[in-house]
């Protein structure tokens, strides 16, 4: 069967990847390319790569070659500055096997919908940084720096599958230790969404919560991947019994 | 030893240089091109493919490659396809709207039924014995990466491994030394680049 995945978050500023905090202070940890190396290595199941300041510039397709050449054998999934449909099949040319689009579905549904024509709904994905307060469900649009509702428009494309996955993120707790808001993966305009949660997941029983809640396809997981040799494996072997590939280890020359 | 040298069909569609990484690491050698002329000094053609069927088949058609390809398949050359590549070498599909594919294996392509999409690691599961599998019918669990909206119906006699999602899914076919992978080898780690080199070891001395 199907299994849900472990996915590796990368978050990069200045073309180094950094330790975040709420998306708020960062801390350089090094070159973006060790740590999908290691990644890749570790096994685990996708890797995403988030540069959070590419909206001015559009993407890092010179990062994105370089991460190729790298010759990594786990899918990549990219993040950052991607506005149009040129950009998402240059992202696909230059090594990404999926990209996730943020900014764009606060401005521009529309074209969300046509790279979904471009790439196939299966390479689309929407990231959400969400919170609950005292007004409900808000999605962050992180670059006007506003909280607004749900877009139904954005809502209708991931339940009709014209984008695959949403990227949940509690964007509150991301880089704080066992702080993920469960109850982001039950609001009702997420029901039969998939979804892929990301945000403060380190808890081993919140993260198997959220790997039992049915339509959670994957957990994400960004600085805590990056505190120890073989960390993927750790927590594959810790969340035994959840519906997970189980560890990989690299093996001996084919 | 001679190295075996894979030709990349470059259509202008997908994410070549993964396929060219995987292939490197794994000793082969390996070309990007869409002329017939390079593509005749591969020992074996692959054909890769990210996107939508009738797009890649225009795509196809522009660079004179459908007939070529056909032809290739005729002479008894060997090739691969990948995804959406896999898929291209059906006898038709119903992705957006009726598209004639390259004929090379008999079946049609539909949208998964009971699934908006199939996205993740799942196991395959083999269906009939075929030689230039042999490593992975010894493996408890072979487990690879799959990305993929519509899927190929053909012949049992055809199908060489399954997955089970929300329905069976043709995972690996093959007709005489054509071959197809709906999974992505490359980005499979070790067991999606163990089954690429068997096959393509294999298909080359068949």
């Amino acid at each position: 069967m199907l299994k849900k995945r472990i996915v590796g978050v990368i978050t990069i500023k200045n073309g180094w990847a950094v330790q975040s905090f709420g998306y708020g202070r960062y801390l350089p940890l090094g070159r973006p390319e060790t740590i999908a190396t290691n990644l890749d290595r570790w096994g685990v199941d996708e890797v995403l790569v988030q540069c959070i300041d590419r909206y001015e510039t559009g993407p890092d397709f010179a990062l994105l070659e370089s991460l190729c050449s790298q010759g990594l054998s786990t899918p990549l999934v990219y993040s950052g500055g991607i506005l149009t449909t040129a950009h998402a099949v240059s992202a696909i040319q230059s090594g990404a096997d999926r990209v996730c689009v943020d900014s764009l579905l606060h401005e521009a549904p529309s074209r969300v919908m046509d790279i979904s024509a471009h790439l196939g709904a299966q390479g689309v994905i929407a990231c959400l940084p969400l919170s609950i307060g005292e007004h409900g469900v808000m999605w962050l649009d992180h670059r006007m720096r506003i909280n607004r509702p749900l877009d139904p428009v954005v809502m209708a494309a991931l339940r009709e599958g014209a984008i695959s996955e949403a990227l949940v993120i509690d964007w509150k707790s991301e880089g704080i230790l066992n702080s993920f808001d469960g109850r982001l993966l039950l609001i009702e305009e997420l029901a039969g969404i998939p979804i892929i949660a990301f945000g403060g997941l380190s808890k081993v029983d919140t993260m198997r919560s959220a790997l039992s809640t049915p339509n959670v396809t994957a957990i994400a997981q960004g600085n805590f991947l990056n505190y120890r040799e073989h960390a993927v494996q750790a927590l594959r072997n810790t969340l035994a019994g959840s519906p997970i590939r189980i560890a990989h280890y690299a093996a001996s020359p084919l | 030893m001679k190295s075996i040298t894979v030709g990349i069909v470059d259509y202008g569609v997908g994410n070549l240089n993964s396929v060219h990484h995987a292939l490197r690491t794994l000793g082969f050698r390996s070309l990007i091109g869409s002329d017939p002329k390079t593509l005749d000094t591969a020992d074996l053609l692959l054909l890769p493919g990210v996107g939508a069927f009738p797009t890649a088949m225009k795509a196809l058609d522009r660079l004179h490659l459908t007939d070529y390809l056909r032809a290739t398949a005729r002479a008894g050359r060997p090739i691969l396809g990948i995804c959406l590549g896999m898929q291209l070498l059906a006898d038709a599909s119903t992705e957006h709207e009726h598209t004639i594919g390259l004929g090379l294996i008999p079946g049609q392509v539909r949208a998964l039924s009971l699934a908006a999409r199939h996205i993740g690691w799942n196991d395959i599961i083999p269906n009939c014995h075929d030689p230039l599998f042999h490593h992975a019918y010894h493996k408890q669990h072979c487990t690879v990466y799959f990305n993929h909206s519509f899927v190929l119906d053909t012949k049992r006699e055809y199908c060489i491994f399954t997955a089970q999602a929300s329905e069976p899914i043709v995972a690996v076919v093959r007709k005489d030394m054509t071959v197809g992978f709906q999974f992505h080898p490359e980005k499979s780690q070790d067991a999606g680049h163990r089954l690429l080199s068997d096959v393509i070891k294999g298909l080359y001395h068949a």
